[in-house]
């Protein structure tokens, strides 16, 4: 999709400083440096621990892996507080960091058994492992996230999701589970057995405890056709709707300082396999970096420049097994705020935030992803009571992403937004007890199985209004 | 001309006296490598393979020297930190919560074709 052209202006360099906003505004023009890097090992001698995106870091007194359930029952009794499970790091709030013991569960992963066509898998199995091993068995995941690196407790916990309006988030597919309390208590529950913890455990954030294994719902593994392409941003919000009720799965991508869109579709078909080529994403972020290393200085110069770039990009299209396409290796990390709308006023949010990105910040090259997810009835399941419609905004590891909260989180707040539970937000208790019909609930259910809080961190309590 | 035979035969010479490197494994091959160690190999599937094991991920493929020897060069000390702090596109830890800096130092071994170090 990216032309030569586009790998020269890439490569610019330079130092700009702009107006915005009837302020000055200075774009760093060159690569940033590293954020400052904590220390590998602190004075205790503990090994650092830090997630994907490098902004969140700890030094956990213990790490520990059970290799099977009755070991984590065990080891759950007597772990020094607070109790943090964490699977591969992709959360961008402060739900893993723990000064005690750092719970992997990569040593419980694979599927077990089947029940029909349901499979039952250990919590720890990462997405992008379990897609082959559904598709042993001819079978699939319904859908996908972006990215497939997390392990599968981790997707549920914080209520990870891919796109398409009749798809819902990966948990809408729980069929059972089997979580372990701090005091090592295994509960076996359903929509029958225990269903007012089922509803609350789903999506629990990792604070009721450990799920060992859950049971999942899964379809016939089929090859579906994915296409990508250009278009103005105008046109994308003119058909985004339409798109939506007619392909499997759409999402689309705004960019800012650019007047353009990527959209994306997936849809099965019987088509022989046609290779999706190798990845085209980071050179296509390279250049949405150039052109601001190089035109970050003037809005409508640097928008002439991508569509004179960007514009007439060729379309991709590939076909192969859905866990093959429908998520994406993410080589350049960053950090990330998403939010869930109510569908009728999504559009109108994003125009939003594409406005004030454009007025404000001219630092930002990231594109903004916005997608529809179906309804389902975890009780903090952002997509409780309704379909919601995600956007997500991005800033590269190294930049300032202040502004996600300063200027972006306004916006969604005012829409009646729900964080993504993995993604940047500020909100806690009793905001969030204003966004959620059953979060007392789900807090009378968290007293319950965890009466004195072991498995809360600091981020935790402040989260649930616990301090 | 007679200084670019010279030249030249100083190349081969270099080449000849140098380490031989062993071609890149094929993707297919790549993905049936695993540690010989069994906690190691298990470390390995579940975090290092993700990336390490696929081409187009951007991280340098196992057992490829060609990518791995500059990287080798800067010292194993400089690996480890970069593994444990996150490198550029690498997570830190390489998302391997479990693994103690002697896993890391036999993982990297292992990715670089370096399970002997001399």
């Amino acid at each position: 999709m990216i032309s030569r052209r586009g790998a020269l202006v890439a490569g610019g360099t330079g130092v700009a400083a702009v107006a915005a906003g009837g302020t000055g505004y200075l774009v760093a023009t060159h690569d940033k440096p590293e954020p400052a890097a904590p220390a590998s090992v602190n004075a205790e001698g503990k090994l650092l621990w830090r997630n994907w995106s490098g902004v969140q870091t700890a030094y956990p007194s213990a790490r520990l892996a059970p290799k099977d359930e009755a070991e984590l029952a065990l080891m759950l009794k007597t772990a020094a507080a607070p109790i943090r499970p964490v699977g591969a790091g992709h959360s961008f709030t402060a739900l893993a960091p723990t000064s005690g013991a750092l719970v992997s569960l990569d040593s419980m992963a694979g599927i077990t058994g089947w029940e029909g066509d349901e499979a039952v898998v250990l919590a720890g199995t990462r997405l992008g492992a379990l897609g082959p091993a559904l598709a042993a068995k001819g079978r699939a995941m319904a859908n996908l996230p972006d990215i497939n690196k997390q392990s599968l407790a981790g997707a549920l916990a914080t209520a990870t999701h891919g796109t398409g309006v009749k798809l819902q988030a990966l948990h809408g597919d729980v069929t059972a589970l089997r979580l372990v309390t701090p005091s090592g208590r295994v509960i076996d529950c359903d929509a029958t057995r225990e269903p007012e913890i089922f509803q609350a455990a789903k999506v629990s954030l990792g604070s009721l405890g450990v799920i060992s294994q859950v049971r999942l719902k899964t379809i016939p593994n089929r090859r579906i056709r994915r296409r990508v392409w250009i278009e103005p941003f105008e046109d994308a919000l003119a058909k985004a709707e339409s798109r939506w009720a007619e392909h499997r799965n759409f999402e689309f991508y705004a960019v800012p300082f650019t007047g353009l869109a990527a959209g994306i579709s997936h849809d099965e078909t019987d088509d022989p396999a046609e290779a999706r080529g190798p990845d085209q994403d980071t050179a296509f972020l390279d250049v949405l970096k150039g052109l601001r290393n190089l035109l970050g200085f003037s809005t409508p110069l640097r928008k002439a420049a991508a569509r004179a770039l960007l514009a007439g990009a060729k379309p991709e299209t590939a076909v192969d097994e859905g866990w093959k396409l429908l998520s994406t290796e993410r080589p350049v990390r960053f950090n990330e705020m998403e939010f869930h709308l109510p569908v009728d006023v999504q559009l109108q949010a994003l125009q939003e935030v594409v406005a004030i990105i454009e007025k404000e910040r001219p630092d930002v090259f990231f594109p903004i992803e916005v997608r529809r997810i179906a309804a389902d009835e975890a009780w903090l399941s952002p997509f409780n009571g309704g379909p919601r419609g995600s956007i997500a905004v991005h800033a590269h590891y190294k930049d300032d992403f202040a502004f996600l909260y300063e200027l972006i989180e306004p916006i969604f707040r005012r829409h009646g937004g729900r964080p993504h539970w993995g993604k940047l937000h500020s909100l806690n208790g009793r905001v969030l007890e204003t966004l959620y019909s059953r979060w007392n609930d789900f807090l009378a259910v968290r007293a319950e199985l965890d009466p004195e809080g072991r498995m809360l961190n600091p981020y935790l309590k402040g989260l649930f209004g616990l301090t | 001309m007679r200084r670019a035979i010279v030249l030249a035969l100083a190349a081969l010479l270099l080449a000849a006296c140098g380490e031989k490197v062993p071609p890149a494994p094929s993707p297919e091959q790549a993905l049936l490598l695993k540690p010989a160690d069994a906690r190691l190999a298990g470390l390995y599937e579940t975090s290092c393979k993700a990336c390490h094991a696929i081409p187009g991920t951007g991280a340098p493929l196992v057992h490829d020297r060609a990518a791995w020897d500059p990287r080798w060069k800067q010292g194993e000390a400089v690996l480890l930190d970069h593994t444990v702090q996150g490198y550029k596109a690498m997570p830190a830890s390489g998302q391997c919560v479990a693994c103690e800096p002697s896993d890391f130092q036999g993982l990297i071994r292992f990715m670089a074709g370096r399970e002997d170090p001399a």
